[in-house]
């Protein structure tokens, strides 16, 4: 049977390539994304070298360049082989290129105004303004706002343009001018300081304890105790009922509760008879958007601790039941010291299962409140998403969220390492026995 | 059980807690085939014009029928990678001798419990650079990743449920491990498959974050996406007309859950995500 370590690896293979691909690559790539400065700005690949308007702004704050600066941001005009060529093809005047070419050949000047006085000075002078602007223009010279693909290429342009460089400037002139993402940890300082970290950071730990002690557990125990102490044919639609919001496609289950709170949805309706203004309830102040954010999710949340939890209390011998009966035990005594007990490992299971998803998961969030009104309801695995994804105001900043995210993804390894410790793996590795 | 208690007490209880989930369900279908004046929740005429959607394409919307075939091939090819791949994974993990198999084990358990859904930037980003960002195939691809952990995990369970004895009687009548694999082990577990199969397509029917960050052009887009957008269109607000799509979009789930009810609820609360 030495073939079935074989077999094993080929059965095993598929399934390998998928978790490196999309689990393993995104895990470290996090990680490497975390520390640059990718945005839409800095492209996702390579970048290339630009003197831009942006990139001066820094070579004169920070490295002191100002000289450099002014000479690179210059545009110059210089009477050339290539410029008479494309002026000719532009449809200036020949006789007039044949006589600047040989008055002012290789000479430059330092503006545009400058060149149409020389155009204007030659015996065969273009006779309509829009003549003379036609040969002008073609004779600019500038380093500004071109793209090279290597900074070698930078440079060569530049000493064409007739700029020495010292060795300090070449440095800071490589700095400034690469339009590509970098290795920064730029993205963790922004994260410590700016204050709405700390307003992110709270709201998550509310809404993660606040669902998960409500419903994802609480609940969820009210709704298998009580089905529990029901016959099965109410039991079970009870549980089924309650089973649909997590089988309803999340952005449908979302849109009731907007039907339910909109302005001129069922609960305006239903309370402007009461004196209550009709109103968005969903989003109209921070409160009222975290009772429906908590709603939302802890409904859904709750029916998997139901499922959990009920087929536990279902475990539980019957003969449990009707002895404590016989010696006259109350329904409270029962759920207290029979059932309770009982569920005491599902419930830590329900626990560290749902505080992980509930820290990571921003469906319901995003399609409810879209983390407003006003970042009310903003949390952390949300914001990593706004940052990263989904910024109507400006660039994307792939690395900042992907920092945040990494935040995430470290949690989430550490509890998921700590749930495989607690949940008995011996038991899960037991050797084949037909080895 | 228990006679000696009264039930009516929890059963009005528990109807009571109910009630508004039956109500905003049942409102759901109901908006959709009638008009209710403005300033009342009573329908006072009977319509169909809410499902004009299906024969005349929303402006600057693709066509419903698109956006349900994009749907249909997102959740089917999911579904068909997610039993191929998990139905094999799964045997070899649980019946199979493996150097470094518990660190498999240990590693198919962690990524099940891992939130993944923190890894949407990096996926992102990555399938810009394989070029797949945009297409079904590739928003296809990542489905199928995350889901798998979870459908190994439940094929090995049921796997490790199958009698030794079965196999044990292929290898003695001259069967190869794969034969058996096939031949006797696969047809034990068709539950285990048709449960996981029903629950990687609802699963994929029901997608919105992957598609909506990996494929929301037009031509890909997939329900999910299409009626959010719908929904967010301020200028255009008809939450008759949302309804109605999210009730065509909902019905292929109604009619699996109606049918697979219990096998759903075994695997729902074999764990999952959310």
């Amino acid at each position: 049977m030495g073939n079935s370590k074989h077999l094993g690896l080929f059965l095993l293979a598929p399934a390998g390539i998928f978790v490196i691909l999309f689990f393993l690559a995104p895990v470290v790539l996090t990680g490497v994304f975390g520390f640059t400065n990718m945005s839409t700005a800095t492209g996702i690949t390579g970048g290339s070298y630009m003197v831009s308007e942006s990139a001066m702004r820094p070579l004169r704050s920070r490295f002191g360049e100002d000289a450099l600066a002014d000479q690179l941001s210059k545009r110059i005009y210089t009477i050339d082989e290539e410029g008479l060529q494309a002026a000719a093809e532009a449809g200036g005047d020949a006789a007039a290129l044949t006589e600047l070419r040989s008055n002012f050949f290789n000479e430059s000047f330092g503006n545009r105004r400058e060149v149409e006085t020389a155009i204007k000075s030659l015996n065969a002078r273009p006779s309509t303004t829009r003549g003379i602007k036609i040969i002008s223009a073609q004779f600019v010279k500038s380093v500004i706002n071109v793209r090279f693909d290597t900074f070698e290429e930078l440079l060569t342009s530049i000493a064409d343009f007739g700029i020495e460089l010292s060795d300090d400037q070449i440095e800071a002139l490589a700095d400034v001018t690469y339009t590509g993402w970098t290795f920064t940890l730029q993205n963790f300082k922004t994260m410590v300081e700016l204050p709405d970290t700390r307003k992110t950071l709270i709201n998550t730990l509310f809404y993660v304890f606040t669902t998960l002690i409500l419903f994802n557990t609480g609940f969820a125990l009210v709704l298998s105790i009580s089905t529990h102490y029901m016959p099965t044919g109410p039991a079970g639609f009870f549980r089924s009922i309650w089973l649909l919001p997590r089988v309803t496609p999340p952005v449908l289950y979302v849109l009731m509760w907007k039907w339910l709170a909109w302005d001129t949805g069922f609960l305006s309706v239903i309370l402007e008879p009461m004196g209550f203004a009709p109103r968005n309830w969903m989003l109209d102040s921070p409160t009222n958007a975290w009772v429906f954010i908590i709603l939302i999710n802890g409904i859904v949340g709750a029916s998997m601790g139901m499922l959990i939890f009920s087929s536990a209390i279902k475990a539980i011998p019957a003969s449990l039941f009707h002895a404590s009966e016989v010696d006259g035990a109350t329904r409270r005594q029962q759920i207290w010291h029979i059932i309770l007990p009982q569920l005491r490992w599902p419930i830590l299971f329900i626990t560290i299962y749902q505080t992980l998803s509930l820290l990571t998961s921003f469906e319901y969030i995003l399609l409810a409140t879209d983390g407003g009104p006003g970042g009310a309801t903003e949390v952390w695995a949300l914001s990593t998403y706004l940052k990263a994804l989904q910024n109507y105001g400006g660039a994307l900043q792939y690395g900042y969220g992907a920092a945040l995210s990494l935040v995430l993804v470290v949690i989430g390894i550490s509890v998921s390492l700590i749930y495989l410790k607690l949940f008995d793996f011996k038991n899960l590795t037991a050797p084949p026995k037909i080895e | 059980m228990s006679g000696n208690y009264r039930t009516w007490p929890t059963l009005v209880f528990l109807s009571v807690l109910t009630a508004p989930l039956i109500l905003m369900y049942s409102y759901l279908f109901v908006d959709t085939i009638t008009n209710t004046p403005p300033g009342s929740v009573i329908p006072n005429e009977f319509t169909l014009e809410h499902w004009r959607f299906l024969t005349e394409t929303i402006p600057g919307r693709p066509s419903i029928w698109l956006a349900t075939w994009n749907t249909f091939v997102f959740a089917t090819v999911t579904m068909v990678i997610v039993l191929m791949v998990s139905s094999s994974a799964g045997y070899a993990l649980s019946r199979l001798q493996l150097p470094a198999r518990s660190f498999f084990l240990g590693g198919i358990m962690v990524l099940h419990a891992f939130p993944t859904v923190t890894l949407l930037i990096a996926i992102f980003l990555i399938l810009q650079m394989l070029g797949l960002y945009n297409s079904l195939a590739g928003v296809i691809l990542v489905k199928t990743a995350l889901e798998l952990p979870f459908g190994i995990w439940i094929m090995k369970g049921f796997y490790d449920t199958v009698p030794w004895e079965i196999e044990m009687a292929g290898i003695q009548d001259g069967a190869t491990r794969f034969q058996v694999w096939t031949k006797l082990v696969l047809p034990q577990v068709k539950p285990a498959i048709l449960a996981l199969g029903i629950f990687s397509f609802l699963s994929g029917w029901s997608e919105f974050i992957l598609p909506l960050v990996l494929a929301p052009d037009n031509n890909v887009q997939v329900l999910s996406v299409y009626l959010a957008a719908l929904i967010a269109d301020d200028q255009n607000f008809d939450m008759a007309l949302f309804k109605s799509v999210g009730v065509f979009y909902v019905i292929p789930v109604i009619v699996l859950f109606v049918f697979f009810q219990n096998r759903l609820m075994n695997i729902y609360s074999g764990g999952t995500k959310g």
